[in-house]
């Protein structure tokens, strides 16, 4: 009864702690942006309080004769435009007094004399006579009292912004420190409730462990008894001839299919052994599992950042009645996921396709959106079905360091299964052979290559 | 004069903001629906037919909409629509005509009722795919015509049943039908906002990931079981919703009215118009059902032969699923793309004729 009790609180504690931490993380990844947006606002209202303050000016700057940088870009504006103006009235003149073979000279003169008063016009309005003493001092106050008026207005503006900033600044904190407190607590209470997990199952630095995995599709074994485990931060390969059962393998760790006999543990996000055997297809995500398939899955009606969204799908925390009204949180988080896609795509060199579709996009290109969506989930574990299938050698290249650059930089464990042997050879630090279900060998690549048993697998024994 | 430019320039800014919100053309969409009633109100002798065009119009949009998030997000195709529609008339009709119930408490119970409607539906559909899906749900149609037909205490047979009055909150009004067209136009607003929004948040690209591919959807967490129910809730709380408003502004409803031409009739708006748009949806009910009522029944050639109008719309259907599959809303679209690129190319000619070489 006590374990009983114990498992229950153990699952609420865990259930907690993970809402939590995605509630830190939520937090810590708004803050930066919401100053950006309170910055940006300040700016733009201070660029707008200046240009109404020229526009207020402007009427005693020229009256003055101050000339500011303002009032001569605005001068030479309409000098342009009246420019333009009669260029186009000439050409047409010129047209017409060629089709009428009429001589030029005494209409554009004239043409020329109206541009020219017009011009005048403009800078006697820009640049006025002087004034009288008395007029020019009265008008000089009034000048000073508007300006003074707008002063006093941007420091008031400029004390609201600050005080905003902290506010948010100091509100936030608290609310991250509010949550790291209790997650601390929280994980004291686990340590001091921590009922032995069966560790034993796992040794140190596995991360995915399969015994005696077996499946059968009506009478043909398609894997028979086969178990290995995959290392922490390792990139395993799972070679063997067509037909062999690789990708009957993946769908059972990814749960597509039941395997009829066998385990498979996994140390989950939380650092967690978790059975796979009782997790739900739909939930394998969440542990830390993410894959790609073998022909590019991607949704066409959508543009590639949104395709890395449907992705994170599993991270938001709004419900279905807040995204019908659109809710604050949604927005917030929205925000939140769309700089993290975008520095996913950033990282990868794909920024350039974020707002295209993906129909028509090159097929090395998609196979790699593909991979930068399983890093919207922070996954523990990449599994790769056939990565380089269908890519010629220089896609294959750039897909091998994106590979690397996707263990170093997310520290993610990656496990594919390939037919390209270079690429095999090249990128993977174990290689594990099999043919018809069964584990021939496993090794290192090199080990592999000098192997008896799969060159018989592959090429026929005598 | 420059002060009086920079001004006008600030407004602009502003005015674009405004224009370039989402929901800016739902309204302006509501407003125009509303045109016609605003000038009945002013005095002006407008023929109900006229009316009664724009009435239906927008309460077919509305069906129209759940079935979009269905078809169009969901990828199912369901013939089942006409008898939710039918559920709600009835509803409306049974409890305000015996128990004397407030049309809001009305409305309530509709959406509970849908959502429970929607659930076994939706838990049908987990095991069935494409057509065989249309075929189930059009047999859910039609027993529920039948039971339209032969329950007679509450829906009044194939004589059809009236509806007596709305009751507000304790007695019986005739309400105005004016203000009735005005309360759906609001609705219809608010509904087209709501699915917007659903369309574009992560439950919309949830629900497109699992049109897409099923297994490459669980992939990514999506769970099937949630959103097939989810989609057929929420196309069957639009569709008895558009039933409730149905029988509040035309106060009546008869069997034969919700049978397979009208599932049909929907299906045919939504994949004229464009599943995925909602001004899509818009242009194609107001194809479908608008066009006819409003504008060809106007004309006597078609007021004389009622059946011509029928074969008109059978045309429209081919020759947009021919030429347009993704509907008219993308003709639409790509004729205004060719407008904005022959203006650019005229507006470049245009420039490098002034500015290019003096001709002199």
């Amino acid at each position: 009864m006590a374990t009983i009790l114990n498992k229950v609180k153990l699952w609420y504690l865990e259930k907690r702690l993970t809402s939590h931490e995605i509630k830190l993380d939520f937090n810590k990844n708004y803050l930066p942006i919401k100053k950006k947006e309170i910055d940006e606002k300040y700016n733009n209202k201070c660029v707008m309080m200046n240009l109404k303050m020229k526009n207020d000016l402007l009427s005693y700057d020229i009256s003055l004769g101050i000339k500011s940088e303002f009032l001569a870009q605005e001068f030479e504006t309409e000098n342009k435009h009246i420019e333009h103006k009669y260029h186009w009235k000439k050409r047409a003149l010129v047209q017409t007094l060629k089709r009428k073979n009429i001589s030029a000279g005494e209409e554009l003169g004239k043409l020329e004399n109206e541009k020219n008063d017009l011009l005048e016009e403009i800078k006697s309005k820009f640049y006025p006579k002087s004034l009288d003493e008395t007029e020019k001092e009265g008008l000089e106050v009034k000048y000073q009292e508007i300006k003074n008026s707008y002063l006093e207005k941007k420091n008031l503006s400029t004390n609201n912004y600050s005080t905003k900033l902290e506010k948010f600044v100091s509100k936030t904190d608290e609310v991250i420190k509010n949550y790291e407190t209790k997650i601390v607590a929280i994980k004291k209470q686990l340590q001091t409730l921590e009922v032995k997990v069966d560790n034993g199952i796992l040794e140190d630095g596995e991360l995915l462990r399969l015994d005696h995995l077996s499946m059968n599709f009506g009478g043909l074994k398609a894997v028979d008894d086969l178990s290995f485990s995959v290392k922490e931060g390792e990139i395993f390969g799972l070679i063997g001839p067509n037909g062999a059962g690789k990708t009957t393998v993946f769908n059972c760790i990814t749960r597509f299919y039941k395997p009829t006999f066998g385990e498979m543990h996994f140390k989950n996000k939380l650092n967690d052994i978790t059975d796979l055997n009782g997790i739900v297809v739909h939930n394998i995500i969440k542990e830390g599992i993410a894959r790609t398939f073998q022909n590019v899955e991607m949704i066409w009606e959508l543009n590639i950042l949104e395709n890395l969204l449907v992705a994170g799908h599993t991270e938001y925390r709004s419900g279905f009645f807040g995204h019908l009204f659109n809710s604050r949180l949604l927005r917030q988080e929205e925000v939140v996921m769309k700089m993290k896609a975008q520095k996913i795509l950033e990282d990868l060199d794909l920024f350039q396709y974020a707002y295209q579709y993906p129909m028509g996009l090159p097929y090395g290109t998609l196979k790699k959106i593909e991979l930068a969506r399983t890093l919207m989930v922070n996954p523990n574990l990449i599994i790769l079905d056939e990565p380089a299938a269908g890519l010629n050698d220089a896609e294959t290249e750039a897909l091998v360091k994106t590979i690397r650059k996707i263990r170093d930089d997310y520290k993610t464990t990656i496990f594919l299964v390939e037919h390209d042997m270079t690429l095999v050879m090249e990128i993977c630090d174990t290689v594990c052979a099999i043919s018809f279900g069964k584990k021939l060998a496993i090794g290192t690549p090199k080990e592999i290559q000098s192997s008896k048993v799969v060159r018989e697998a592959y090429l026929g024994g005598e | 004069m420059i002060y009086q430019n920079k001004m006008s320039a600030d407004r602009k800014a502003k005015f674009s903001a405004i224009k370039h919100h989402p929901y800016f053309g739902f309204v302006i969409i509501t407003f125009l629906m509303l045109i016609v009633q605003l000038l009945r109100v002013s005095g002006l002798d407008i023929p109900v037919a006229l009316l009664r065009a724009f009435g239906y119009t927008m309460i077919y949009i509305i069906i129209a909409l759940g079935f979009s998030v269905l078809l169009g997000y969901g990828g199912m195709a369901s013939l089942g629509t006409a008898g939710f529609v039918g559920i709600g008339t009835y509803v409306v009709g049974y409890f305000t005509n015996q128990h004397e119930m407030s049309i809001f408490l009305i409305i309530i119970i509709t959406i509970l009722g849908a959502i429970i409607i929607g659930a076994i539906v939706g838990f049908i559909s987990l095991r069935i795919e494409g057509m065989y899906l249309a075929i189930i749900t059009l047999g859910l149609s039609e027993i529920l015509n039948e039971v339209f037909k032969n329950a007679t205490t509450i829906t009044n047979g194939t004589n059809g049943l009236s509806l007596d009055g709305i009751v507000l909150f304790n007695d019986a009004i005739q309400v105005n039908h004016n203000t009735i067209f005005i309360a759906i136009a609001v609705i219809m607003l608010f509904m087209m906002i709501i699915t917007l929004n659903l369309m574009k948040s992560p439950t919309g690209r949830a629900l497109l990931a699992m049109r897409n591919s099923q297994s490459a959807a669980q992939a990514l967490g999506v769970s099937i079981f949630k959103y097939r129910l989810l989609a057929f809730i929420t196309s069957t709380v639009y569709a008895l919703l558009g039933g409730v408003m149905y029988m509040t502004y035309i106060g009546f409803s008869i069997p034969s009215s919700w049978s397979l031409a009208f599932s049909l009739n929907i299906l045919a708006a939504v994949i004229v118009g464009g599943a995925q748009s909602i001004y899509g949806i818009v242009l194609g009910t107001f194809m479908i059902f608008g066009l006819n009522l409003a504008v060809l029944q106007q004309i006597p050639l078609f007021v004389q032969n009622p059946a011509i109008s029928v074969v008109f719309n059978g045309l429209l259907i081919i020759a947009v699923i021919m030429f347009y599959p993704g509907g008219l809303i993308r003709l639409i679209g790509s004729i205004g793309h060719q407008i904005k690129l022959k203006t650019q190319q005229w507006k470049k000619k245009r420039r490098a004729y002034i500015y290019g070489d003096d001709p002199e």
